[in-house]
């Protein structure tokens, strides 16, 4: 443009007008060039959202506790009263009341572990108000069943009846693949008139169902000082489909609990009219049923509290 | 008990597989725990018994189950001996104590001791019974095939000859055939001949009167023991044997004698001896005969299904109830064997077994009430359990027991709850807290270079002072937060812990304060109890290194616990939620900037500021605390908002002033303390 007065001034129209063409050409190449360049730049503020999050510490629920909950919950919904009673007991609630005298056979089934003094045990019952004996006031022993419990209640309220008793319970067995001495029970009551068996198997269905999806169940034949008829429970195992395989040794059948009809003697122990009414009951360890449900082969797993272990599971 | 197949069919003539044989046992009420077959082609079942069926300890026994299973009859045992009930000038029988031997036969015989026959001895092997000679092996047969222990007593050897059966003299001891010298208690029956015990009755014999390849005169013994003496002396001896175990759990009175027919037959057929042919049987206290009625009704309303009347009466039949019907259902009379059977109850399970469980249908049991609420504790453990994994805990569950130098710290003098037969060391006493579990739980996941850990649990603990209690405890090792490149890594310290104890209090609706503790098994200075209503819910704080160390953690970390006694805390929950108004006019905020003493605890300012304010101050809090350049030595510089609000209208600038001023005022006064 500088060299524009120097030009013939017929000259001077078009060379303005070609210059003030390629001017705005170049600024608008540039600006053009400038959004392209800012278009690919972060904005303000912006982040790269792919980096890793700033994580939230969060725990699991023990599985032998998720178990236990989604037991307390398949019974809650069935009407069941869940409670928890008290770890140590004493003779008489633990083995006596549950057709189980002293010298009896059955009490080697289950080794006892007994405490060198009596202790006061814990409470249970309270939200029923005000009932007595709702302290175990000298505890020898460590319950080796959660069917202490069973006594405990029926001694205090009338029938019908209808608990589940999850709990700790205690045996002097050695630590290894398949026992710890220490381990969680639960065990369901019902007494009213005219429960019979064939309810006890309906409901052991129910649940049978409930934790491990279409299965079928089997009633064998069993013993059990407090229970009469007796009968050891198995579930049609899911990893053959009942054909037989190494995780049911080929039987087809995984055994999962001990139940039974409410032997007379105990109704007798608490002051029910055996004529009058009739129970079932049936307990068995949540452990294993949380070995078949998560494929779980070392019970011992349950108890290292291994983080490695524990966040396999649910949150 | 193992029992050939080849046996079963001899008593029953059972022709299905051995297979199909365990599989209907294993639903009557006889699971076989193993099929083992014979290079001779035989198959030995492994029948699993329980323990209320003595009677099925036996080949004879368990033949009876198939026979009623497979609707076979049963065949008798072969050959018996003809006995004369009688005397016997040789040897003399006395029994001392009728309730614990109600009967005693014995009988004499001849033998020429050698091995037994082949059959004999491979239906013994197969039984898993070692051979021995032919007179220990007859009475082993019989002992498998009837179920009657039996004993055979080398005559010559027994001073006298005579039997006593008796309790052991004070001092008495015997060399059992296991070679053993046993000390014999007071209360043990034994059979004894003129002068000592020759045998401990119902365990085992004695090794002095042992039958040996020289015996020529035996006495064998067929006896009922009552099942509470044996067991006590098996178990006081710790001596568990095949004859034992049948006592204990109960043998037939009513066959003695049949067995002593079977052994005397045997003795004769394998040419191992003659018996002199007279059974001395003493038999002061015979049972009664027991019958029991089972009603049709209870039947059916006990199992929730009918069954049958004709498959009653065979099932029972086939038992050997020998069953007659009546108006209402069938009297049986109990065969003497079944010590299982004694009320109307066990004859339903008999008929349920034989019926078939499978029979029965599946029904659900209804509802007569409105069922009682739950445990609240059950829905308490699982709001803990939510609010403890939302805060980055694992729940861990430990054992009941520990070892008591693990267990000591955590408990006052004498107040550990021993366990007086614990398997091991290791679970001598019972957990005084949940913390040394928590602790183990950490060391092991240490061990596993888990170096940020995060445990909590809720479960009994137990003291000799207070019982059995629940409590809910955590311990947390590592990192505050979770690493993050964006911020610099700060590991946990006293308040976070703190900041969970809050939480798990307000998941159990009780206020809490905290106050210094001095608990032994945590750092002085880092430790505080948790106060509820002036008493002590627990306690929160870093663990003493010594005490990490113990359970496997290293002592340079930090591991913070807490402790809260659920039991303590029930009596202290609030009660019904009340909502109160939201605010209607807006608040007043003044910060004041304090130079106190470093050792004065922040909660006694607090509670001096409080005390002074008047109503409308409605939070305190500390924002900065500053130690350093321009702060003099042993004192702190305590940043605190203050913030005021009325309920009913705005304050005014000279009402906060003047509450300002009187909690100044009152901080100089009590504490010193000079505003910045």
């Amino acid at each position: 443009m500088k060299a524009l007065p120097s030009l013939p001034p017929d000259q001077r129209r078009e060379f303005g007008s070609r210059v003030n063409a390629f001017k705005t050409e170049v600024e608008s190449a540039l600006a053009a060039r400038a959004a392209a360049l800012a278009a690919s730049r972060p904005p303000a503020g912006g982040v790269d959202v792919t980096l890793p999050a700033r994580e939230r510490a969060i725990g699991r629920v023990h599985p032998l506790m998720q178990v236990r909950q989604q037991v307390e919950d398949i019974f809650s919904r069935m009407g069941y009263e869940v409670l928890e009673g008290p770890e140590v007991e004493d003779d008489f609630h633990n083995f006596e009341a549950l057709n189980m005298p002293a010298d009896h056979p059955a009490r080697d089934m289950q080794d006892t572990l007994y405490l060198a003094s009596p202790i006061v045990g814990g409470i249970w019952g309270a939200h029923r108000g005000r009932i007595p004996e709702s302290q175990v006031r000298a505890a020898t022993l460590l319950r080796t069943h959660t069917s202490a419990m069973q006594i405990r209640y029926m001694k205090t309220f009338p029938p019908p009846v209808r608990i589940l008793v999850p709990g700790r319970v205690y045996r002097r067995d050695d630590l290894d693949l398949t026992h710890t001495p220490m381990f969680q029970q639960f065990e369901a009551l019902v007494v009213g008139e005219g429960v019979t068996m064939a309810d006890l198997k309906g409901t052991l269905l129910t649940l049978a169902r409930e934790l491990f999806g279409d299965v079928a169940i089997r009633l064998r034949p069993s013993f059990f000082p407090y229970t009469e008829p007796s009968a050891e429970v198995d579930v049609s195992c899911r990893a053959c489909g009942g054909t037989g395989c190494s995780v049911c040794k080929g039987t087809g059948w995984l055994e999962i609990l001990g139940s039974g009809m409410v032997h007379p003697a105990v109704l007798e122990a608490v002051g029910y009219d055996t004529e009058k009414v009739s129970g079932f009951a049936f307990g068995t360890g949540v452990e294993r049923l949380a070995m078949l449900k998560y494929g779980v082969d070392d019970i011992r797993l349950f108890y290292e509290n291994d983080l490695r272990f524990l966040e396999q599971f649910p949150v | 008990m193992k029992v050939p197949y080849s046996w079963l069919r001899e008593l029953t003539g059972v022709g299905a597989p051995a297979a199909d044989v365990a599989a209907t046992m294993s639903v009557r009420g006889f699971a076989v725990e193993g099929i083992d077959l014979q290079p001779d082609g035989d198959a030995v079942l492994d029948f699993e018994v329980t323990a209320n069926r003595p009677d099925c300890m036996s080949v004879r026994g368990l033949a009876r189950e198939v026979a009623a299973a497979f609707g076979l009859p049963l065949r008798e045992v072969p050959s018996l001996a003809e006995l004369r009930d009688g005397q016997d000038s040789a040897v003399s029988i006395d029994i001392d104590r009728p309730d614990l031997c109600p009967r005693y036969a014995g009988a004499l015989a001849t033998v020429a001791v050698g091995p037994s026959p082949d059959w004999l001895q491979a239906r013994l092997r197969a039984c898993g019974v070692r051979p021995i000679n032919n007179v220990v092996d007859v009475t082993n047969y019989v002992l498998l095939e009837l179920g009657q222990p039996m004993h055979a007593f080398d005559l010559t050897r027994l001073s006298g000859p005579a039997i006593r059966v008796r309790t052991a003299r004070p001092g008495e001891t015997l060399r059992t055939l296991d070679g053993l010298d046993r000390k014999l208690a007071p209360d043990m029956l034994v059979i004894a001949d003129a002068e000592r015990p020759a045998a401990v009755a119902g365990v085992m014999g004695g090794a002095d009167s042992e039958v040996t390849s020289t015996t020529t005169r035996i006495l064998l013994e067929s006896a009922y023991f009552n099942p509470l003496s044996v067991r006590r002396t098996s178990k006081a001896l710790g001596l568990k044997t095949e004859a034992s175990m049948r006592f204990e759990r109960g043998a037939d009175p009513a066959l003695p004698a049949r067995a002593m027919a079977r052994a005397c037959a045997l003795l004769r057929e394998i040419g191992a001896g003659s018996a002199d042919g007279t059974l001395l049987d003493c038999h002061p206290a015979p049972p009664q005969a027991r019958r029991l009625r089972l009603r049709r009704l209870r039947l059916a309303g006990l199992l929730g299904v009918t069954v049958p009347d004709a498959d009653v009466l065979r099932i029972l039949d086939a038992l050997g109830f020998a069953p007659t019907a009546t108006a209402d259902g069938w009297d049986v009379d109990v065969p003497t064997a079944r010590v299982d059977i004694a009320r109307e109850v066990d004859l339903i399970e008999e008929v349920a077994r034989h019926h078939g469980f499978d029979k029965i249908p599946a029904t659900f049991p209804g509802l007569t009430v409105a069922p009682p609420a739950s445990d609240p504790r059950v829905a308490q453990a699982r709001q803990l359990r939510h609010v403890l994994t939302a805060a980055g805990f694992f729940e861990a569950v430990t054992f009941g027991f520990m070892g008591e130098p693990a267990a000591a710290p955590f408990a006052a003098r004498g107040d550990l709850v021993a366990i007086a037969n614990p398997l091991s060391e290791t679970f001598a006493v019972l957990r005084p807290s949940l913390l040394p579990g928590l602790l183990d739980g950490i060391g092991h996941n240490r061990r596993r270079e888990l170096a940020d850990v995060r445990l909590f649990e809720i479960g009994a603990r137990f003291a000799q002072a207070s019982g059995e209690r629940r409590a809910v405890a955590f311990a947390w090792t590592g990192a505050a937060e979770p690493p993050h490149w964006s911020i610099a890594p700060s590991p946990v310290t006293f308040f976070d812990a703190k900041g969970i104890v809050e939480r798990v209090a307000m998941a159990l609706g009780v206020p809490i304060t905290v106050e210094p503790s001095d608990a032994d098994y945590l750092v002085r200075g880092q430790s505080a109890a948790i106060v509820c209503g002036g008493a002590r819910l627990g306690l929160v704080g870093r663990v003493a290194p010594a005490i990490a160390e113990h359970h496997g953690i290293p002592r340079e970390d930090v591991v913070f616990v807490a402790e809260i006694d659920l039991d303590g805390a029930a009596g202290h929950a609030r009660a019904a939620t009340r909502v109160e108004p939201l605010p209607r006019f807006p608040s007043v905020s003044r910060d004041i900037a304090l130079l106190v003493d470093d050792t004065l605890p922040s909660a006694t300012l607090r509670y001096t500021i409080r005390a002074a304010a008047p109503p409308s101050l409605v939070q305190v809090r500390e924002f900065d605390r500053y130690q350093g350049k321009g702060i003099p030595d042993g004192k702190v510089s305590l940043a605190v908002r203050l913030t005021f609000r009325s309920p009913e209208r705005t304050l005014t600038d000279a009402e906060v002033q003047s509450a300002v001023d009187a909690i100044l005022g009152a901080v100089r006064t009590r504490h010193d303390a000079i505003q910045r």
